[in-house]
Parts: C-alpha cells; structure tokens; sequence
C-alpha cells in the first residue's frame, strides 16, 4: 500500500460539487419519497372525492416544498450532529459520574424536553374549542393553568427519563415496567371517568402521553440510552438503550390525570350554557379566567347570544351600555380584545345586534367598513413574521436541549468532541431544518389538514363551507320564494347567478343584514352518497383516517431516527422499512379507530381499556427485543406531522359532529401500532426458531435456551 | 509492553438464540475476556406459497452473534471442542467456529490472552484449513457481495457493520459527502477456491471502482463452517451438508474438494492483488479508536474500519476496570510499518489506562482495492 501523507486533500470546485450534488440528491430524494404519499394523498381525497377545491393552494405548494427541504436537513443534522452528541455523552457519563448524577441528569433533560418541543402548544390548540360550561376542569387546563399542564408532563417526562436509566443500570427488563405504569394507568382511568369534570380530561390526557416524545426529544434519548445502556449494565446482547420512550409515553398521562384530580376539586361540574353565566354562578367560574377583563372577553367573543344575555342579567341594555364603555375607552378594549386593530368593530359587525353597532357611528361608515370587512379574507400571510416565530421556536426547542448536553460534556466530561466540525454543522441542520419545516408544515400540510379536516364530515352530512362564504349587496327581500316539501313544511330559497349558472339558495332571515342590506350565504356540500346513507360515509371517513394515518406516520422524521437505529443495532436484521411498514399500518388503524370513537361518540375508556389489556398479553409472550423496540416505536409515532393532522380532522369532526372534544385520537394511535409490532415480533421469532429446530435431528433441539428469550 | 507471542484466535459465528448458552460455558471454563458484536447471517430461503407473489429477494437474514477471544494455543482444539458441542454446530446451519494463528505484539497489561487450564474433551469432530475473505464495502452492498457465497455453496457469509475511516478524513468538512458506514462480510472457504471466490467478489461489488471497498484473504488454521446455504424442503433423505460433512470424514480431508467455482463468471481482466500486508486489529476503549487511528495514519496506515464491540467478563474479574464498550480498529498495513505503526499508537497512549490497547496481527495472503493509476 502506498504511503499515505498526512496532510489536507484540496478539492476543485467542481469536485467538492460532484461530490456534494448526490449527498444533497440523495437526501432530498429519500424525504420525497416518505411524504409523497400523505400529500398526493389529502389533495387527492379533497379534489376528488369530496369534489371541493383546495383553497390557497399555492401557499400550500410551497410550504410542502418547504417540508420536504426542512425534513432532509433536519435529519442530516440528526445523524450527523445531535444523535453522535447524544452518543458521546451516553457513554461518556457513567464512566465519570456516579449512578445518582446519571439519573439527575436524566431528570432534568426529561423535563427541559417537554418545554423545548412545540407540541403541547398543538394541544392548546386543539383545545380553543373547548367550552367551559362543557367542561370545566379542561378549560382550565388548557387555558388558564396550561403553565401547570407543561410542568406536569415534563415531571412525567423527567421521571421516565431517570426511570430508563435506572433499568439500564440493573438489567431490569422493561416487561415489569410496561405491567405496573399500563395497570395503575388503566385504574386511574377508569376511577377519573367516573367522574364528570376528569371524564373530559382522559383525552386530553393521554393525547399528552402520545405526544409529548417529539423529534428531537426522541432521538436524543434514544442515542443517550445507547450509549449508556452499553457503558453499564451486564446484558449480554447487543440490543439494548429502548425502553426510555415508552416510559416518556405512560408518565405524563398519570401526571395530568394526577394534576386534574389536584385541581377538580376547586372546579364548577358541566352544566348548560345558561346557567354558567348566570350572576349567582360568578364566583364558582372566576377561578376558570386570568381576571375580570378575561372573562368579559370571552362572554362577548365565545359565548352564544343565550349566553351573553344571562351574563348580563338577562338585561341587554346592559350590554350595550359595555360596549359604549369599551368603545370609549381603548385600553379597556385592548385589555378585553386584544392587540388586534378594530377588534371591538370587527366583534360589533360580526355578533353584535344591530343596537350594539349602532355604538360607533353612523350607518354610512359602518356600511364602507362592512364591505372592506367582508371582502374575500384571505389570511393574510406575513412572510416575516412566520420566519421569525418558527427560528425561534426551532432555536428553543434544539438549543434547549444541545446546551446542557455540551455543557456537560465540557465541564463534567472534560472531554473533547471527535469531529467537532460535523457535530457543530448537524446541529445547525437540525435547527435550520426545523424551522424549515415547521414553516411548511403551518404553510402547507397544516392548511390542508384543515380543510380536509373541517369538509370530511361532509361525506356523511351536510356541512357548509364557510370558506367561501358569499355576500350579496343591495339585497331586495322580494326576490324570496318558497318552496314546500313533502311534509307540508315550508323551506324559503332565492335564485343566485353565479359563474353563469342560477343556483338555489335556501333563505335563512338571520343571514340579511337590514342595516347593510346584504345577505351572506355560505354554501352547503350535502352527504357524499346523498342523504341517509350516513353509514356509507362514515366508512368513507374510516377509510381516509386509516390511509391519513398510514401516510403521515411514513414522514415522521423520529420514526425515521428509530428505524435506523434498530437497524444499527440489530446488524441489519430488522430492516427499517420493516418496521415503518409495521407502525403505519398500526398508527393507520389506531387513527381510524379514533374517528370511529368521535363519529359514534365511544367512550374513550371504552377503547382503551380493553387495547391495553390485549397488549399486555402479547407483551408477556413476546421477547424483549420485541418489546423495547415495539413499545418505543409507539412513542414516537405522534409527531410534526402526525399529529396537526389528526388534530384538525379531530377539532373538524367534531365541531360537525357535536362532541364536547376531539382529543382522544392520538391516544388511540399509539396503541396500535404496538401491536402491529409485537405480533410482527412474534411471527419473526416463530419462523426464526422453526429455521433452527429444523437444523437439528428430530426428538431433541439441543443447546437453545428458552431463558435466552427473558434476559 | 512488547510482547510478541503468538496465540490462538477463537472466533465463533452463532445463532443468537445459541450463544449466551454457549458464552456461558466459555466463561465456566475460564475465559475471562470474551468479545461479541452483532452480526446477520444470511441464507437463501425460497419464498412458498402467497409470499412468493409479493416482491423482495429470496435472501433471509438471522440475527447472530460474532464471539471471540485469545487464549493459549495448548488449549484451542479443546476449546473448538467445547464450542461444537455446546453449540451443536455439526448440525448445518447452526452457526460456524474458526481458530486462527495471530501474534499478540503489544497491550495494556490486563489485555492478555486466556489462560486456559487444561479440561477434558473430546477430540473435535473434523475441522479442516480454511481461508477467510474479509470483504469491506458500503452499506447496501452487504447482501449483494455476500450473496456470491450463497450461490457458490461455500460458507453462510456472517455480516456486521463498521465505520471507516481513511481519505475521507483528510478532506475537511466536505467528508459528510462521503458515507463512513460500511458492511464487513466475513466468508469462509477452502484455500483451493478462495481465488475465484475473491475474483468474484471483486466483480459483484465493483471493488475495483475507487472508494468502493477492500477485500482481503486471510489463513485459518482450522474450521468448521456452516454451510447450509439454502433453507427449504429437502428433496432428498440426506441434506447436501450432511454428504459432505460425511465425506470430509471418511477422506480424512478436504482435498477432494476441489474444484474452481463461476469459471463461466470469471472476467477477462486479470487482477492486481496486493501482497506482503498485515492486519492489524487494535482493540481499545470506545470512542479512543478515532483519535489513535489518526496517529496510526501519520506513521503509515491507510485508513482503518471501526467495530464497536461488547467486552464480556465476570462480574467480580479484574478487567472490569476495563469499560465494557471496545472499539476494534481493523488497520491493512504494510509488514514493513508494523514497527512504526504500533510505536505511534503507543506514544499516542494506546497501551496505558486511558484506552487499554491491545493489538494483534493477522497475516494477510493477499488483499485487493482500488490503488489508483
């Protein structure tokens, strides 16, 4: 062999080009290939089944775009930067630390974890549907406690950390964990449903669980596990450092359950919008809003027309005479509105009576302020805006989590990085990357989830699409006709020419505006199979969350980080794509389970309880290979793009569908695809033990050991 | 310190449901200082019934488990012994166990051979000269270059995955281009076929093409290999292994064997093989081997492929000062660096606490890759 130098190779230009040119190729090509499906997917199912047309669909273009750059970065950055830190510090830090810092350390990235990632924001979200008098105990936490419900799951998420830790150190199998968490989880379930105001927080709950391991977190711990799991410990196998994510999945849910118990005491019960509102019911709903201003502004802004009325004694003098007063004085509208420019108008215009609007001035102003108001409201996207909140959402969520992995590196390990170069250059990835594709994801996937989400349950009903609502000017009540159904009732329609074509509209008197003299309509998208065939279009429903699920669980970049790392650590045995392949197919299921639950309004225990109780059979018959893998594989389903997904077409179904919340389908995703996992396990580890028994000579099967199986 | 002695090199290849019982008796027996790393065998097994519609090769990979250890050279056919019959590795497919003649040159003082107390056993049952063909190349191209052992019928070829290191970290931060992830695929053959078998490999994998790998052929003193290549119904009352095995022990060797496999695949150019190379195995702590293989580069060695391994001892053994994650560092190097090198790697600090070093040399017959106009 020749005689090598040591000095730096210099490259052209166009050789570092020819070199780069496939590396970027390559990545680029492997992210299209994990998100094609999900995109040509939702287009596909909007455009052509529901026949409606994607709105803002060049926004949409181009944040998809944008998803798919940021993904290809941010895993580059994984591999090349955060997991190899990750690594380092796992390996480095029990050979200097004794156990108990280990375990401290654990703790304390467990809970920073929960504050870096975004996805408890999601839940928030998600939950600005939710309705006080409804319940209660929810609203609060999400709302006006949300600081508390953060806290609480990242105690869960710490503990579960230094938990996963605990059991690398003594060899501990993760089965007894997986018993004890699932069955005091499933007895605190089934005792808050009993009651009426913890009953609503299940969901919610155990949404957290799903989704509190991100993608940053996941991989992160993964690496840390690995590398101390093959520092300590006396397994004789090689594929330990799992079991940190499945425990991050099962705290958190007994930490909110156990944070709602603390506060359900304190809580107003469920009751109708009505009396919620009513004077001597004050005191009992204060505790539920920030402050005075809080409350008055969620009355006028969120409350029906009953409502307000109750809240205001029943006197709707009363309620003018407010308006005057926040009309008069804008600190006293900001406090109640908001930052929002003609907030207070823009609420007059929208809810207010025709007295109420009167507030502000004369009817011409309010005529020209109406019609500038209404016109087409696109979102109006601000470039900058969205760049900044999304750098820095990304700078929080990794540089959250990167600095007190260096910090520990230098001060505690005193070591020096290998590579330092392309440690410092993922990271960078990884931020830029994430930024990158959260921008799309709000841009593009986001925008889209939503509207398929808020039409899908057009398949099964009526819905109308507030998208494209329509105002018509100098509306002459004349033109209203009446038509007659076959009951006798009587139905009033107008003809509207539109595109060239005349159209029916039905009449509602609520919709003219006397004062402005328009009528706003927003037109009706009937059942997919037209009406009373409900049950064909529930399975059409059924059908796109199962394939929705399958897609989006494809793209999700920590599932991506996991498969190759049992496809490390087992050699190549367990191929990537087979696992993907296995836990799609469950999140599929779990998804479509969980909108056959909001459709027909099935109890969440009612689908849990028996899921887990039919995992933790499979569980004790399966390895523990199986088992590690499996179980964190449900962790880590839940993600950037699983999860606005399932929660838009959650929040949009029932908002149709009339149900007081849409959590619970995440929950139900992560169970899934356990299974689909385990009983994969089993069937790999039957053709495995066949292919060996069939090598030896009949009667015996010498040297294999059954305790090889339960180390 | 220098050592220079030469030792026995015991390397298992098993089926991880057959190795923890098999490490179990090793370490009854007294050896104190085992590694292991993950591997995959493969063998061809046909798809029957509905599967055979769907698409995917006809390749079907088993976990397993690459054990070995150095123990003194009095004991190894014992040793072989208790590792066929604990593993029962006479019957095909279970798994293959190997003794190689290496020179221990130089360790930290707690990396030593095995000294093993004489026990009883049987002689082994027969074991015959190998040669191995040590194969390095991208990952993805494992199965493709291990499948030549599979349609030859030589050996199941065991895989496990590695890190290499060399020009690529001479290029500053555009060596992110150049993917370190590499496939090391060990196959095992008769001395008189590992020349068309190299030629072959050489061919599938295009090893000929810069950057795309190393092959290198090795002696084994002696072997029993796992040949059941194929798994599936048998249509005949003895499996081909079995026939052969039988054979092997009537004539009292492999010669018979003889025969010069793919004769229609050989490719017209003929071969520039490399002679006169060593290989060097480096095992130290995890995380050291990057820095020491820097040093070992500056003195001589062209780039080098890292392992992680698993250090196995018992519980209360002195060597559990030893960190139970090791890096082996495989460095190809000229005979005549060896000196330069291992002196580097010592100045360097290889044999001292910080890494508790130990290398071992194997005696390469002759090696192959692309070495440039």
């Amino acid at each position: 062999m020749p005689q090598q130098t040591s000095q730096k190779i210099r490259l052209s230009m166009r050789q570092a080009i020819a070199l780069l040119l496939p590396y970027i190729k390559d990545r680029v090509v492997a992210q299209i290939k994990s998100v094609w499906l999900i995109i040509l997917y939702l287009v596909f199912f909007q455009t052509f089944i529901l026949k409606i047309a994607i709105f803002e669909a060049s926004a949409i273009s181009i944040g998809i775009g944008l998803v798919v750059a940021g993904l290809a970065l941010f895993m580059e950055g994984l591999f090349l930067g955060l997991m190899r830190l990750g690594s380092l510090i796992g390996g480095g830090l029990p050979k200097r630390s004794p156990m108990i810092v280990v375990l401290g350390f654990g703790l304390v990235l467990g809970f920073l974890a929960t504050l870096a990632e975004p996805s408890i924001q999601i839940l928030q979200m998600a939950g600005k549907s939710v309705k006080p008098w409804e319940a209660p105990l929810l609203f609060l936490l999400l709302n006006r406690y949300s600081n508390f419900l953060v806290y609480a799951v990242g105690a869960g998420v710490g503990a579960s950390v230094c938990l996963g830790m605990l059991r690398f150190y003594f060899s501990i199998s993760l089965k007894p964990f997986i018993y004890i968490s699932v069955g005091v989880l499933l007895l605190l379930t089934f005792w808050a449903s009993l009651d009426p105001n913890l009953n609503n927080i299940i969901g919610l709950a155990w949404d957290c669980g799903g989704v509190t391991t991100g993608p940053v977190t996941v991989p992160l711990v993964l690496a840390l596990g690995i590398g101390i799991s093959r520092m300590v410990g006396t397994a004789d196998s090689g594929a330990t450092g799992f079991g940190v994510v499945t425990l991050a999945s099962l705290l958190p849910v007994a930490s909110v359950l156990g944070l709602g118990m603390y506060f359900s005491g304190s809580v107003p019960q469920p009751m109708s919008e009505k009396d919620f509102f009513k004077a001597d019911n004050r005191s009992g709903i204060e505790m539920l809003f920030k402050d005075r201003e809080a409350l008055s502004g969620y009355v006028l802004k969120e409350a029906g027309a009953d409502g307000r009325l109750s809240f205001f004694e029943g006197d709707s003098r009363k309620i003018t005479q407010y308006i005057e007063e926040l009309a008069g004085s804008r600190d006293k509208s900001r406090a109640v509105f908001g930052d929002e420019p003609y907030a207070l108008e823009k609420w007059a215009l929208t809810q207010g009576t025709e007295e109420q609007t009167t507030v502000f001035g004369d009817l011409n102003n309010m005529q020209k302020f109406a019609l500038t108001y209404s016109e087409k409201n696109t979102s109006r996207i601000d470039i900058l805006v969205l760049i900044k909140k999304n750098s820095i959402s990304a700078l929080k969520a990794i540089g959250l989590l990167t600095i007190p992995l260096f910090l520990v590196l230098f001060l505690l390990l005193r070591e020096s990085l290998p590579y330092p170069d392309e440690i410092l250059l993922g990271i960078f990835f990884c931020i830029l990357g994430f930024a990158t594709f959260n921008m799309g994801i709000e841009l593009g996937l986001d925008k889209l989830g939503k509207q398929v989400g808020a039409k899908l349950p057009s398949s099964f009903k009526a819905i109308e699409l507030t998208e494209e609502n329509k105002t018509i000017n100098d509306f002459d009540p004349g033109l209203v006709q009446t038509a007659v159904s076959g009951g006798g009732e009587k139905h009033q329609f107008f003809y509207v020419k539109e595109d060239g074509k005349i159209i029916t509209v039905p009449y509602n008197p609520d919709n003219f505006d006397r004062t402005m003299r328009q009528y706003q309509y927003t037109p009706v998208k009937g059942p997919l199979f037209g009406s009373g065939s409900a049950v064909a279009g529930i399975l059409v429903v059924i059908l796109f969350a199962f394939i929705m699920g399958y897609g989006a669980t494809l793209a999700e970049p920590a599932l991506n980080a996991l498969g190759a790392t049992v496809e490390e650590l087992t050699a190549g045995t367990f191929k990537k794509s087979l696992l993907m392949q296995a836990v799609a197919v469950g999140v599929g299921a779990g998804i479509a389970i969980g909108v056959l639950k909001i459709v027909l309004s099935i109890p969440l225990v009612w689908i849990l309880l028996p899921s887990y109780a039919l995992l933790l059979i499979i569980t004790k018959l399966s390895t523990e290979e199986f088992v590690n893998i499996g179980w964190d594989s449900a962790g880590v389903t839940t993600g950037p793009i699983t999860v606005p997904l399932v929660l838009a077409m959650g929040v949009g179904l029932s908002a149709q569908v009339g149900v007081v919340e849409g959590f619970g389908i995440l929950a139900a995703a992560s169970v899934y695809p356990i299974l689909t996992v385990l009983l994969l396990g089993l069937y790999v580890d039957r053709k495995r033990h066949a292919a060996l028994v069939e090598e030896s000579s009949p009667g015996d099967v010498p040297g294999e050991e059954k305790q090889n199986e339960d180390q | 310190m220098k050592i220079n002695k030469p030792v026995s090199l015991i390397t298992a290849y098993l089926h991880r449901n057959i190795s923890k019982g098999v490490i179990d008796t090793l370490k009854d027996v007294g050896v104190q200082d085992l590694y292991l790393t993950s591997s995959r065998s493969l063998v061809i097994e046909v798809k029957k019934g509905i599967f055979s519609i769907l698409p995917g090769s006809d390749l079907a990979q088993d976990p397993t488990d690459t054990i070995f250890f150095l123990a003194n050279p009095d004991m190894e056919d014992n040793l072989i012994s208790l590792i066929l019959e604990k593993g029962s590795l006479h019957f095909p497919g279970r798994g293959s166990v190997m003794v190689e003649e290496i020179l221990l040159t130089e360790g930290h003082e707690l990396c030593r051979e095995n000294e093993i107390k004489p026990f009883h056993m049987p002689a082994p049952s027969f074991t015959y000269p190998c040669t191995g063909i040590c194969c390095i190349a991208r990952r993805g191209q494992g199965n493709h270059i291990a499948r030549i052992s599979l349609d030859t019928g030589i050996c199941v070829p065991s895989i496990h995955f590695g890190i290499g290191t060399g020009v690529r970290d001479k290029m500053g931060i555009l060596r992110i281009a150049i993917p370190a992830e590499k496939e090391i695929i060990h196959s095992f053959t008769t001395p008189y076929e590992a020349d068309s078998i190299m030629d072959m490999m050489i061919e599938a994998g295009r090893l000929d093409q810069p950057g795309s790998g190393f092959i290198y052929s090795y002696p084994v003193k002696k072997g029993l290999i796992n040949m059941r290549v194929a798994r599936g119904e048998q249509r005949h009352p003895a499996s081909i292994e079995q026939i052969i095995s039988a054979l092997d022990h009537l004539k009292g060797n492999i010669e018979w064997r003889q025969r010069k496999p793919g004769i229609e695949k050989r490719s017209v150019r003929q071969k520039r093989y490399i002679t006169g190379l060593v290989d060097m195995l480096l095992l130290c702590d995890d995380g050291k081997g990057t820095e020491l293989i820097k040093a070992a580069m500056s003195a001589g060695a062209g780039g080098a492929n890292i392992t992680g391994l698993r250090h196995i001892r018992p519980p209360d053994s002195p060597l559990s000062e030893i960190p139970p994650a090791r890096d082996l560092c495989s460095m190809v190097v000229p005979e005549e660096s060896v000196e330069a090198v291992s002196m580097t790697l010592k100045n360097a600090g290889a044999f001292t606490e910080r890494c508790h070093g130990q290398i071992h040399l194997r005696k390469i017959i002759k090696a192959f890759t692309y070495i440039g106009k």
